[in-house]
């Protein structure tokens, strides 16, 4: 009986040492209380070295929660990571709402330019609504190019679903064409890596050995649209899509595939600083064809032998411009600078007039949005160009000043 | 011949046991104790600040005395600056109302003349004076402490 | 010296027999034991918990993360709850597997079926006041199986949720009945069963004369094997607390779609399988009834089989029929409880 009683009071002491010995061993918590929700978090307990994502998200402002989701108190790592959105991509087409929505963030008024996620989700680049309708249209599944379906349900689309089709070659075309929209998962290889959703764009690509990457930029080279563009082509006779097979070496060969015709500042510049913010991420409105979608030809920057490039004064505070040359600082904008404007209206703010000397012909500044790097330029306006002024279209531009690949 | 030792100074195998049973079970005490000690001061809530801004400084013209609306403070604005005022009454923690004679205090009674120090009543001290400043916006801060 | 409040728990001396491990498994006790540590663990955690639906599973990861020792008391708590009902269900079938519902034992039968019932409804409030996705379903289901019952439903479904659907009315008078109304029904019954015990002359043995060992034991020697069995339990409860965490999950987001896999606590896991059966009236609330119905049976269902000589030990013949009816019915329960685990 007492060596039982001696036996069991020895144990219970060594098993409450053991309890001491959990507690003591137990995550030293660290706290921070973003302003924006005032809850605690406990992220950065395991996650404070983590770089802060960009200059305008500082994690003292949003936390960690506000745009990933997760319990705030969890310190075991399955718990804290149970309710995440999107798992480690929050901006996922899925999710995006949820995690970057929100009146005073990406999804507010158009009016106020916040609508980022309502253009998005409606572009080309996630609805893919224009290849859709082609193929759906040649292979006689419906009557007409409008877009009627998409990658998934939205303003007007039903979703594209290729088991419903009865042509085999759309039911092809929906195994092997679809990989590359805002929701689809990258294709295998090193070049076509890419995240989903805003981060395909805005953020730089997954890490081959699966390490956090954790940044949000504007700063977006062609590189970047090249996970996607440019890498090959999809082929109507066996409905797969062929790599490109050269191997090139420098940005000259890189930029666009053998077959393209480019001129010198499309493979100098990045695709940003002709591509605009409604031509990539979309204006609202559902589109059947890239042609449609983009809008921007050489006459935007250059002008025309009759005209010269149209411009926009600086003359308010809250213009889209200084917010964007704030937001993407290679330019130094300031009120009462004069910018180029593409005929919607969209600001080109990365691109300055340089009145010309003694009240000639002006003269054009640009600064390239990845790194900043200054070209100028004159107009057409003034030069030797023989081109009718009534064919002003970008593919008759290239006749002449195409370059050597 | 060596006596045998008597019993009285031998510590027979049976009160051995014995101590080392309540010892153990003495200690896993302690540790339950200790346990529950740490369990019940957590601390769930952040403690009050111990800095209040209290506005902009023209709310406190010179020559005024006010009491400020974000904490118990009274401001003074005379030729010396700014001082301040704790209106929270030493002996039991009640705010302090603002009388003719100075400061009275609702709950026990204390009384306290208008540069704070003590007149009379159960509180055993005089109201205490809070460092403070104006900051870089222009605003008073008080400091609690 | 006139004996004490505490000498009065226990008789003087008390008939060795009934002190034997190998008898009575020592079940009830270790069932009041585990009682006694789920109530000062819960009371502890009150300190904390807070029984809101946006709070409630956040007061619980506080708890489980950041309070000191907090995951050791709510541990604790979880362990002792479950350890309870296992004891709770093994006394009862110790209890039938030695014929000790016999007069004058039968209304301290009915006292302690009444006790495991009270023992699973607390486990089933406590477990629904975590609110999180992993109890959700639980809620639900539980829930609006209440409101199958015809006739009282709607009305009962009403009281038990506080409104039209599960919400925070629901929390709180989940909390009330776990903190206050179901505790006072368990203590009652407790003390009344406990009472009844020393009432109907302890555990169960034969007459004087009919018994073959005659020796007593003190009421001192038998308060220190109590102690030491207290010891043992409290150390497998302290280590459990330690290597095996009670569950935790992301809290109920309103409007959040059910997670797919569903898994009713581990104790109504055979009501699960049965409700995949069909109508959830008849196999959720008429099958489960009906099982404590015959349990509630056993001490009337041919009571005079069962010779007061034959007690005091394991599988008496005249109680035969009753042993494999409740073996039967016991074997059933667990394996649908498998069959769902399986699920």
């Amino acid at each position: 009986m007492h060596r039982s009683l001696l036996l069991a009071s020895f144990v219970l002491l060594v098993v409450a040492g053991l309890a001491f010995w959990q507690q003591s061993h137990a995550l030293a918590p660290l706290a921070i209380t973003p302003s924006l929700t005032g809850q605690t978090e406990y992220c950065l307990t395991c996650h404070a070295d983590l770089p802060e994502i960009s200059p305008s998200h500082p994690v003292e402002t949003f936390g960690c929660v506000l745009c990933h989701g997760g319990e705030p108190l969890a310190l075991d790592a399955n718990l804290a990571h149970s309710s995440m959105r999107g798992e480690a991509n929050p901006s996922d087409l899925t999710v995006v709402e949820a995690s970057c929505g929100g009146e005073m963030c990406h999804s507010g008024s158009a009016l106020a330019d916040r609508d980022h996620i309502q253009r998005v989700t409606s572009s080309l680049q996630a609805t893919y609504a224009g290849a859709i309708a082609q193929m759906r249209y040649t292979f006689g599944a419906q009557p007409d190019l409008t877009p009627h379906q998409g990658i998934y349900a939205i303003d007007g689309l039903s979703a594209f679903d290729p088991s419903t089709e009865t042509s085999p070659m759309l039911q092809q075309f929906g195994s092997n064409c679809l990989t590359c929209h805002l929701s689809a998962q990258p294709m295998t290889g090193e070049v076509y890596n890419r995240w989903t959703g805003c981060a395909a764009c805005h953020s730089t690509a997954p890490a081959s050995d699966s390490s956090l990457v954790h940044s949000l930029t504007t700063s977006i080279d062609y590189t970047q649209c090249n996970a996607c563009h440019n890498q090959g082509n999809y082929s109507l006779a066996d409905m797969q899509f062929h790599a490109r097979i050269d191997e090139p070496s420098d940005r000259l060969h890189a930029y666009y595939q053998p077959i393209a015709q480019f001129t010198q500042c499309e493979y100098t510049l990045a695709c940003t600083d002709c591509h605009t913010r409604q031509e990539v991420m979309g204006d609202g409105q559902i589109y059947n064809n890239e042609k449609e979608a983009e809008y921007v030809q050489c006459q935007t920057c250059h002008g025309t032998p009759d005209s010269l490039p149209l411009t926009h004064t600086i003359s308010s505070e809250d213009e889209l411009a200084l917010r964007m040359a704030f937001l993407n600082p290679v330019i130094d904008l300031q009120m009462g600078d004069t910018i180029l404007v593409t005929d919607k209206g969209e600001p080109l703010w990365n691109i300055r007039v340089m009145p010309g000397e003694n009240g000639g012909l002006p003269s054009y500044e640009l600064f390239s949005k990845p790194i900043g790097e200054r070209f100028t330029f004159n107009p057409v306006m003034g030069s030797a160009c023989q081109q009718d002024p009534t064919q002003q279209a970008s593919n008759t531009c290239h006749e002449c000043h195409s370059v050597e690949r | 011949m060596n006596a045998t030792p008597s019993k009285d100074k031998l510590i027979t195998r049976r009160s051995f046991v014995s101590w080392l049973v309540k010892g153990s079970l003495a200690g896993s005490a302690l540790l339950g104790l200790g346990a529950l000690g740490r369990f019940i001061s957590f601390g769930s809530q952040p403690s009050s600040p111990s800095q209040v801004d209290l506005g902009p400084v023209e709310n406190y013209p010179p020559g005024s005395r006010s009491v400020a609306t974000s904490a118990a403070v009274l401001v003074i604005h005379d030729e010396g600056g700014f001082r301040a005022l704790s209106l929270v009454c030493p002996h039991l923690g009640c705010t302090v109302s603002v009388s003719e004679e100075g400061f009275t205090c609702p709950c026990h009674g204390s009384r306290y003349l208008p540069d704070g120090s003590l007149r009379n009543g159960p509180a055993s001290r005089s109201l205490d004076s809070l460092r403070v400043e104006v900051d870089a916006q222009g605003h008073l801060i008080v400091y609690t402490g | 010296m006139r004996p004490s409040f505490y000498d009065h728990l226990h008789p003087p001396t008390i008939p060795a027999a009934q002190a034997r491990l190998r008898y009575s498994l020592a079940a009830g006790g270790l069932a009041v034991f585990m009682t006694l540590v789920a109530g000062v663990t819960g009371i502890l955690l009150t300190f904390y918990y807070l029984p809101t639906p946006d709070q409630a599973a956040k007061s619980v990861q506080q708890l489980a993360f950041l309070v000191p020792f907090g995951w050791l008391v709510r541990n604790l708590h979880y362990w002792s709850a479950q350890l309870l009902v296992l004891a709770a269900a093994l006394h009862l079938l110790r209890v039938v597997f030695t014929g000790a519902y016999k007069a004058p034992r039968r209304l301290n039968y009915l006292l302690g079926l009444g006790l495991l019932v009270t023992c699973i409804l607390m486990d089933f409030t406590g477990y629904a006041l975590r609110w999180d996705e992993g109890v959700h379903w639980a809620l639900v289901a539980g829930t609006n199986l209440v409101r199958s019952i015809p006739v009282v439903g709607g009305g009962l479904y009403f009281a038990v949720v506080g409104g039209s659907q599960v919400g925070a009315s629901t929390l709180i008078r989940f909390y009330a009945w776990h903190l206050f109304g179901l505790t006072l029904v368990l203590l009652i019954l407790l003390v009344w069963h406990i009472f009844r015990v020393r009432r109907d002359g302890g555990i169960a043995l034969p007459p004087p004369q009919a018994r073959g060992d005659t020796s007593r034991i003190t009421r001192k020697e038998l308060a220190r094997r109590e102690g030491l069995a207290m010891l043992w339990a409290g150390i497998v409860l302290l280590g459990l607390a330690i290597l095996v965490p009670a569950p935790l999950a992301p809290a109920i987001q309103s409007g959040a779609a059910l997670p797919l896999e569903s898994r009713a606590p581990w104790f109504f896991l055979w009501v699960q399988q049965l409700l995949r059966l069909g109508d959830p009236f008849v196999y959720g609330v008429l099958a489960p009834l009906g099982a404590l119905l015959l349990l509630a049976l056993v001490p009337y269902i041919t009571p005079q089989r069962l010779s007061v000589d034959e007690l005091g030990r394991w599988f008496p013949r005249g109680g035969r029929n009753m042993q494999v009816m409740v073996a039967a019915l016991s074997a059933a329960i667990v394996l649908l409880s498998l069959l769902g685990l399986a699920h």
